[in-house]
């Protein structure tokens, strides 16, 4: 038992087992990059046959990077780093004392990559000092080493990579989003918390060419559990604002309009409604008015439908559908000063104005999954560039020097240093012998 | 401003196309000083790539890095600034007969995309465009050359059966080292445009990961060069498996560029 659970946990750690995880992976973000992900059921029934779309339903290929077979695969691709890294860290240690303070020189010197031999007759000091070394000081014998460091590269990189699965997982278990959309002057409340948006300026910044430069919305928000005072933001995209714990981002814009009812001719409701939102009548609320889609410069296109020529608002146009008990009624435009008859109601859509939505998020772990980034750059950097490299310099007997030298195979700026260093004519008439 | 740029961009065209045809000619008729003009044709390429870019990026008022052709000229300058490097390092003219067709095509993919300048939308109004797209170029540049190199480490014992090649192709193990200083410099470069775009994504919408296809064939991309790794570490795998996920890393790399934009929509959809 204990023979075959060591087995298991062998293959588990094991740099076999990390390619075929690394390659099932390339193999699931494949399927997951082409076949749509979240869509309703009824869409993959339309988009593919039956039986595919069954067949994606069921292994979760609609949600692949949320399935449980996917959090498998990477739980297995942490255990594999965790115990690669666990195993590995002793031989590392190890490794890195051998480097740093060798004894019985040259049994113990490490031998990683690639040795290089030779002999050299200058100055002892002068080579090492070429090479960018500083020894250790002896009579007969001289040992230098530099970027030890480097022999963590792979392991550090690891351990990034672990942060950043980490980080990643607890920021999904744990973080808390929420939308607010409305137009200037209105005050919304922020999901469960007992926090309050007021949107107290929205504007949409165009250039020239009419084409947007920038979304900017001055924000305040209220805790209405700290009193009145609030805590006012100016959020555009690219440039989120950080009030109560939370991020708000200025996320997407859109048109709203007010939206009056009146019953025989009397005032009955007005509210301000953005497109894609609906207002339930208030004395009969069966009726029900969508505002689909707002249209500043309406023109009606043959074979297309309705459509703006620009964003200035030269030909106002609504698109509304009327609901009664959840049947559509019907669906239409209304032009300006147009109104909308339904029995005794009569539906005014005025004053077009744009309405911010506003995203509200919160990642505790964000920062973590950041540190795991950048752990994995460091590691990388000192796996490719930070390479280490040993040297030993033993007097022989006719007063040259036996160099005994050690490096990775890819350090090739050390390997031409050295083998430059040793084939020169040395220095001064005294180094010779 | 674009005027320049257009004939600047014309030449270069011009001086790939020569380039790649004086390193052909350079290994049909073997004759050294002919490596040297190639080089020096591709260098002054290069040379004028970069002043036909900057030319872009005044005449834009923005660096010229947001959409398909901007990216994809950046792309061909990247290639062959690295190309240049690792060729002058190593003395390895032959694989500037290898290189060129590869700049070359992405010279022309550029040509083939519109050259209107466009204003950018807000969210690629950023400080992190610069970083992340740059260093986006350098990494697809690295690969590129990798892959160039695996497919002579792959053809390496057709191609040694001609004397002068099997002379000007270094041998096997030196092959793989240089692919592998390719693909170390190219896997860095990936890991900072990835770790950029989710700090940039995080600021513009408010998610540093959202599995959008681009993000998720740059991964793919990631998790190939990390096979390519550890594959370079076991025994048996050295060279020949290595090699096939350098040319296999780059395949995704183009795929991550054309195929995603082409094939399916996400937010990087404008670029």
């Amino acid at each position: 038992m204990k023979e075959s659970l060591r087995k298991v946990l062998k293959f588990i750690s094991s740099m076999r087992f990390a390619i075929i995880l690394l390659l099932v992976l390339v193999f699931a973000c494949v399927i997951g990059s082409l076949i749509p992900q979240g869509y309703s059921y009824s869409y993959y029934y339309s988009a593919y046959s039956e039986r595919l779309a069954a067949i994606i339903l069921a292994l979760n290929l609609d949600s692949v990077f949320h399935s449980w077979w996917f959090v498998l695969i990477t739980a297995f691709l942490v255990l594999n780093l965790l115990l690669c890294n666990i195993i590995r860290l002793p031989s590392l240690i190890k490794r890195t004392k051998a480097y740093t303070s060798p004894v019985n020189l040259p049994n113990s010197f490490p031998k990683a990559g690639e040795t290089i031999e030779g002999v050299y007759k200058g100055d002892i000091q002068s080579f090492f000092k070429t090479l960018g070394m500083k020894s250790s000081s002896g009579s007969d014998r001289h040992y230098a080493h530099k970027n030890v460091i480097g022999v963590w590269g792979a392991w550090i990189c690891h351990i990034g990579v672990l942060l950043l699965i980490l980080g990643y997982s607890l920021g999904q278990m744990t973080y808390k989003e929420y939308t607010v959309y409305g137009v200037p002057g209105e005050m919304k409340r922020i999901g469960d918390t007992s926090l309050v948006l007021s949107i107290d300026d929205f504007e949409i910044g165009l250039r020239e060419d009419d084409t947007v430069e920038q979304y900017t919305a001055v924000i305040t928000v209220y805790n209405l559990e700290q009193g009145t005072e609030g805590r006012t933001a100016v959020i555009s995209v690219n440039n989120p604002a950080d009030l109560y714990g939370l991020r708000f981002y200025q996320n997407s814009t859109g048109w709203a309009a007010t939206v009056s009812v009146d019953k025989e001719g009397a005032f009955l409701q007005e509210s301000v409604v953005c497109s894609g939102d609906y207002l339930v009548v208030s004395d009969n609320e069966d009726l029900v008015i969508y505002f689909n889609a707002f249209y500043p410069d309406y023109v009606l296109i043959q074979g297309y439908g309705p459509a703006t020529r620009s964003s200035g608002l030269n030909n106002p146009a609504y698109l509304y559908s009327v609901y009664y008990k959840g049947r559509i009624l019907g669906m239409n435009v209304l032009l300006k000063d147009e109104v909308l008859t339904i029995d005794d109601y009569t539906v005014h859509f005025t004053e077009p104005q744009n309405y911010t939505l506003i995203q509200i998020k919160k990642d505790s772990f964000t920062f973590l999954a950041f540190i795991g980034g950048l752990v994995i750059m460091a590691g990388l950097f000192l796996a490719f560039y930070v390479q280490v490299s040993a040297v030993e310099a033993v007097e022989c007997e006719d007063g040259s020097w036996k160099i005994t030298a050690t490096c990775k195979k890819s350090n090739m700026a050390f390997k031409n240093k050295l083998n430059e260093v040793l084939t020169s004519e040395p220095k001064g008439e005294e180094n010779n012998v | 401003m674009f005027e320049i740029e257009n004939t600047l961009f014309t030449i270069v065209m011009f001086s790939y196309l020569a380039s790649m045809l004086l390193y052909f000619f350079y290994i049909a008729i073997k004759k050294e000083t002919l490596s040297k003009v190639a080089f020096a044709v591709q260098l002054f390429g290069f040379v004028l790539h970069t002043a036909a870019i900057i030319c872009r990026g005044i005449g834009a008022g923005r660096l010229p890095l947001t959409n398909q052709y901007e990216f994809a000229t950046s792309f061909a300058w990247g290639l062959c600034l690295l190309s240049l490097i690792f060729i002058f390092r190593n003395r390895f003219y032959v694989m500037g007969a290898f290189v060129s067709p590869v700049t070359f095509l992405l010279i022309g993919y550029a040509a083939m995309q519109s050259k209107e300048v466009r204003s950018l939308m807000p969210a690629l109004r950023s400080n992190w465009l610069g970083i992340h797209v740059s260093t986006a170029i350098l990494a697809y540049g690295a690969f590129g050359v990798a892959f160039v190199l695996g497919i002579i480490f792959l053809l390496r014992d057709k191609l040694s059966a001609r004397g002068f090649l099997d002379q000007h192709i270094p041998n096997k193990e030196k092959l793989d080292l240089i692919e592998y200083r390719s693909v170390s410099l190219g896997i860095l470069f990936l890991s900072f445009t990835i770790i950029t775009g989710a700090i940039w994504a995080e600021r513009a919408w408010g998610s540093y990961w959202s599995w959008d296809p681009k993000e998720t064939w740059s991964l793919i991309t990631w998790l190939i060069y990390a096979v390519y790794l550890h594959l370079r570490v076991r025994r048996g795998y050295q060279g020949k498996g290595a090699a096939i996920f350098a040319v296999v890393g780059f395949i995704c790399v183009l795929f991550t560029y054309v195929g995603v934009n082409t094939f399916i929509p996400g937010l990087h959809s404008y670029g």
